[in-house]
């Protein structure tokens, strides 16, 4: 009996001491359900090779947004010691409020940006003080899917390119399947604000030829671009070619032809519409664009491009343990390429169309990713103002719901867009 | 043995005076300076507006929006749980047998949580829905539920409406069973019909139980969260907007504790002159009709 | 006389009818769930009644699928479970305690105490949830499961039904007690607690179920995704799993019935004892 004691003692013992020499970090993971996926695997394998650390993958909490989430754990006190999932404008917004830390200040940031191959894509992620404190995981440059096979019955053989070709393929769609529509768009009427990056922002930056909405604090929006593409919206809708109402699927069971697209979501119709196939059901464009954009011109997008960052609140021997996970995965060209393979997003690199490796798989796994990684240097970033969930929040509010419903004008939205904004930057 | 007797009264409430002091004294205390301050809960230095966030919340829209919008919903729930509650108490009391199978059966809508049937609405309210398809296929055509303000309000007033009709059916069912037999009878000999008994005898004696669901539900207006959270976040253009989602918003989206609370402050204030009011005329109403 | 009898069956038929159909009215919402987490994935919620039963869904949701991992929804359930039991065991024996003191105690500042819970009943709590917020995570208590627990560990309902109840008991019942050498503790386990037992079923099931569909609070002051309860982790996930429905619609079953089935149990003592919580 003794010795059972014993043989408990010490097992306690072993335990407390291994519990002693590990360090625990935790890491959250974007809400996007592969991420999450790609983030446990990337730990599960860094814990088997480095005992000495335990990392702790779960997803931000939505609560309603992951930005919300991430803010109410660092008022609480429990951040995470890294989170992924943070834009620029976020970023500004932590940074102000001294919530993370530079990655250039440890040791070896240098070798990691030249082995990651991302000197040139870094450039667009410098802070105002000159600090590193996003490392970009993914660009996506926003393209618009047409289904094909629809578009080739209506006697298309390619989609259309500008709003008057969009609304001819609508009328002649009305005319053959009156109970389809064009576009399915239910987050058009809410006011959620970074729903605006996945509508207006990628046909406002199209019509634009790129140009921002702000630089630092100063309105600098084209307006005849954003008027048009509002009053691209309010006739869509108004030609019963554009429908807001909620549906789960509507691109993917054929009741709408055209949507707004990012690669996240190859691997959720992998799993529910397999019948959906690049080339054959579905093709990627750049946004359409209004009728007077020349057509030679290159078409500009919205990039949705998201990184890492690490949070003040962690220890330093947490950050310097995170900083050591993060650079295995970052420094080794494989880890890229399961990303790519698990979320079906680009990584944020410079080689993403020349490496073989990436293009390779590309080329025989999943095709659609050629279309993204081309239009990526046509892809403008997010409005980067720490004040960013008002200035789009005021865009739904004071702008594309009014217009939508018949209150303004698209002029009349646009100024008062712009009126509000100017309220809030003051 | 005096002492003691006064130690033991004192000790068996102190589980209640320790959390009264605790999460009720302190955190009073607590808001009514929080309210003057300008704080995101993170930032080290609070600071000092004075009366600031009042003079802003006063002018907010959002507020406005949220004033209103509670006497909308009360406008289109307490009049419906008040009728739907009262058949449903109706049925039962006229019910035989099985009373007690159908009253259980009744109040089942009472334990859902609002986020599981927020599920259920969105899933049946979605565009192609086998319910919007059925409107479509026989009227030619279906609202747009939750993007059109109207609609939206009274989605969320239904499912309120339907959640509480079991549990306050209760309330006029045990209301109903106080009503003695004697005087059915007598107004029977007196040759009165069913409808003049319910208009005479029934809704009269009802009264107490009127007014306890009354109160309960107009109090309930003041509280709504998890259904416009979920199913709408307030929209259509604020159409479903209430006190509570304009205080997570601003305290806990935004971080503005202060403003927060200032919200806080002014939506205790609205519910208590607002229970008050509608007290007094519900009371004076039953003194008027000799109801009490 | 035999056709009045005859009527008056007619009439109670038609009683039926009315009431089944009412019935099915305010349980379709849980039927609709039910049906939908069972429905094959391409026809969720297009049908009302799947043509033929999946556990899809069910699989999907506990073991997760191609590109998604599962949620911990069991761990939650029992988070739930938890949080809820606790709450609602210590509303129970708090509330017999002060509503006995109330109720059967003299003491100095009675009547104080009562006041001041009337105060506190009918203050409005919204009122308190940002200092609260601010006060459990000063106490260092955020991202803990007593921070759910904690704030509501006295119901002051909870009291006044016990009062009111404890007030109709005889005194004499009391007297004997003490007589016989019995504590206050000894009086109100032993005596007050069985006598009050219809109260008790009433008190613990509105109590529970309360605490069971707490959402506010309970996403406020955790964010920990192994301490969340259910409520809150069905709320968090309705974004990144909207693609999803069925599994969705699983996870709703999951937070509905096990309420249901408590309920249901206690449907019977709950029907007894209802009349006598609201008559008061």
């Amino acid at each position: 009996m003794r010795e059972v004691w014993k043989v408990w003692a010490f097992g306690l013992l072993v335990l407390g001491f291994v519990g002693m020499a590990q360090i625990e970090i935790t890491f959250w993971s974007a809400p996007n359900p592969s991420q999450e996926v790609f983030w446990r695997r990337m730990a599960e394998r860094y814990m088997a090779e480095h005992p000495g650390v335990k990392i702790t993958v779960s997803p931000i909490p939505e609560t309603p947004t992951s930005e919300a989430g991430i803010l109410a754990a660092i008022a609480g006190g429990v951040a995470p010691t890294a989170s992924e999932n943070i834009f620029i404008g976020f970023g500004d917004e932590l940074v102000r409020s001294q919530a993370v830390v530079p990655w250039n200040a440890f040791p070896g940031w240098e070798d990691l940006v030249k082995a990651r191959n991302m000197e040139e894509t870094m450039k667009s992620w410098i802070f105002a003080d000159g600090n590193y404190y996003i490392i970009p995981m993914y660009v996506n440059a926003m393209l618009i899917a047409w289904r094909i096979d629809i578009l080739r019955e209506l006697g298309y053989d390619k989609p259309p390119r500008t709003y008057s070709e969009v609304l001819a393929v609508g009328e002649r769609l009305k005319a053959v399947h009156p109970d389809k529509f064009l576009w399915l768009r239910s987050e058009l009427e809410v006011p959620t604000w970074w729903q605006r990056w996945f509508d207006f922002f990628v046909f406002y930056y199209a019509a634009s030829g790129g140009q921002p909405f702000l630089i630092g604090a100063e309105i600098v929006a084209d307006d005849k671009a954003a008027v048009e593409a509002l009053r691209f919206f309010k006739t869509l809708r108004d030609k019963k070619l554009l429908i807001t109402e909620p549906l789960a699927a509507g691109f993917e069971v054929g009741k709408t032809i055209m949507t707004v697209l990012g690669p996240w979501t190859f691997p959720w119709w992998k799993e529910n519409y397999p019948e959906l196939v690049y080339g054959k059901t579905f093709v990627l464009t750049p946004p359409p664009v209004p009728d007077w954009y020349p057509a030679d011109a290159p078409v500009f997008t919205f990039a949705d491009a998201k990184g890492v960052v690490m949070y003040a609140q962690a220890t330093l021997e947490q950050r310097q343990a995170m900083w050591d996970f993060i650079r295995w995965v970052l420094s080794n060209t494989e880890h890229d390429l399961a990303w790519v393979q698990i979320t079906g997003m680009l990584p944020a690199r410079d080689d993403v169309s020349t490496n073989p490796l990436f293009i390779t798989y590309i080329q025989e796994k999943e095709p659609a990713l050629l279309a993204y990684a081309a239009n990526i240097p046509y892809a403008v970033p997010p409005i980067a103002h720490y004040q960013y969930v008002q200035i789009q929040e005021l865009m739904g509010l004071e702008c594309i719901y009014p217009v939508l419903v018949g209150d303004l004008t698209p002029e009349e939205g646009w100024a008062a867009w712009k009126a509000a904004v100017r309220t809030v930057l003051k | 043995m005096k002492l003691q007797k006064e130690l033991r009264g004192w000790l068996l409430a102190s589980p209640y005076l320790l959390t009264a002091v605790l999460f009720f004294l302190i955190p009073l205390g607590w808001s009514l300076s929080l309210v003057l301050f300008d704080w995101n809960l993170i930032a080290p230095v609070r600071i000092y507006v004075g009366l600031g966030n009042f003079q802003e919340a006063l002018r907010s829209t959002r507020v406005l929006h949220a004033f209103v919008n509670t006497y909308k919903f009360m406008a289109a729930i307490v009049p419906a749980v008040v009728v739907v509650s009262l058949g449903l108490a109706l049925i039962v009391h006229h019910l035989p047998r099985l009373k007690w199978f159908y009253a259980v059966g009744f109040f089942l809508p009472y334990l859902a949580s609002g986020v599981a049937i927020s599920l259920v609405v969105r899933g049946v309210l979605s565009y192609d829905s086998a319910f919007n398809a059925f409107l479509r296929a026989t009227f030619g055509s279906a609202p747009r539920w939750l993007r059109e303000p109207a609609w939206a309000t009274l989605v969320i007033s239904a499912m309120i409406v339907w959640k509480l009709s079991g549990y306050y059916a209760l309330i006029f069912l045990a209301g109903l069973q106080n009503i003695p037999r004697e005087l059915y009878e007598a107004a029977a000999l007196d040759g009165a019909g069913a409808l003049t008994q319910f208009g005479k005898i029934t809704l009269p004696l009802l009264y107490p139980a009127f007014y306890t669901v009354l109160i309960l539900a107009v109090g309930l207006c003041f509280g709504i969260f998890t259904e416009p959270y979920v199913l709408t976040g307030g929209g259509p253009r604020f159409a479903t907007y209430t006190w509570q989602l304009e205080i997570y918003y601003q305290a806990f989206e935004r971080f503005r504790a202060g403003y927060g609370a200032t919200v806080a402050v002014l939506n205790a204030l609205a519910t208590f002159v607002s229970v008050l009011i509608i007290r007094r005329l519900v009371e004076s109403w039953g003194v008027r009709k000799g109801f009490r | 006389m035999r056709l009045t009898k005859s009527r008056k069956n007619t009439k109670n038929l038609m009683l039926y009818i009315l009431a089944t159909l009412v019935l099915l009215v305010m349980i379709a919402p849980y039927l609709y769930m039910l049906l939908q987490s069972l429905a094959p994935w391409h026809e969720v919620d297009r049908v009302f009644v799947p043509t033929s039963l999946s556990f899809r869904s069910y699989q999907w949701l506990f073991a997760g699928g191609a590109a998604t991992l599962p949620r911990p929804w069991l761990r939650a359930l029992g988070n739930s479970a938890l949080v809820a039991s606790v709450v609602t065991f210590s509303r129970v024996i708090f509330g017999a305690f002060v509503g006995y003191a109330l109720a059967v105690l003299s003491f100095h500042g009675r009547r104080i105490v009562h006041n001041f819970i009337l105060f506190h009943m009918f203050y409005p709590g919204i009122i308190l949830l940002v200092p609260t917020f601010l006060l459990i995570r000063a106490m260092g208590l955020y991202n803990t499961y007593l921070a759910m627990i904690l704030p509501g560990l006295v119901s002051t309902w909870a009291i006044f039904m016990y009062a009111n109840f404890f007030r109709s008991v005889p005194k004499e019942v009391v007297e004997a007690a003490r007589i016989d050498g019995a504590g206050e503790l000894r009086i109100i386990f032993r005596i007050m607690i069985p006598i009050a037992r219809p109260v008790t079923t009433i008190v613990f099931l509105f109590l529970f179920m309360e605490r069971w569909i707490e959402l506010l609070w309970d996403m406020i002051v955790v964010r920990d995704p192994a301490k969340q309860t259910l409520n809150v982790l069905l709320t968090t996930m309705f974004g990144p799993y909207g693609g999803y429905p069925g599994p969705l619609y699983a996870a709703g079953v999951l937070l509905t019935f096990p309420i249901v089935l408590v309920f249901l149990i206690f449907s019977r003592k709950f029907v007894q004892g209802v009349s006598l919580v609201i008559s008061t």
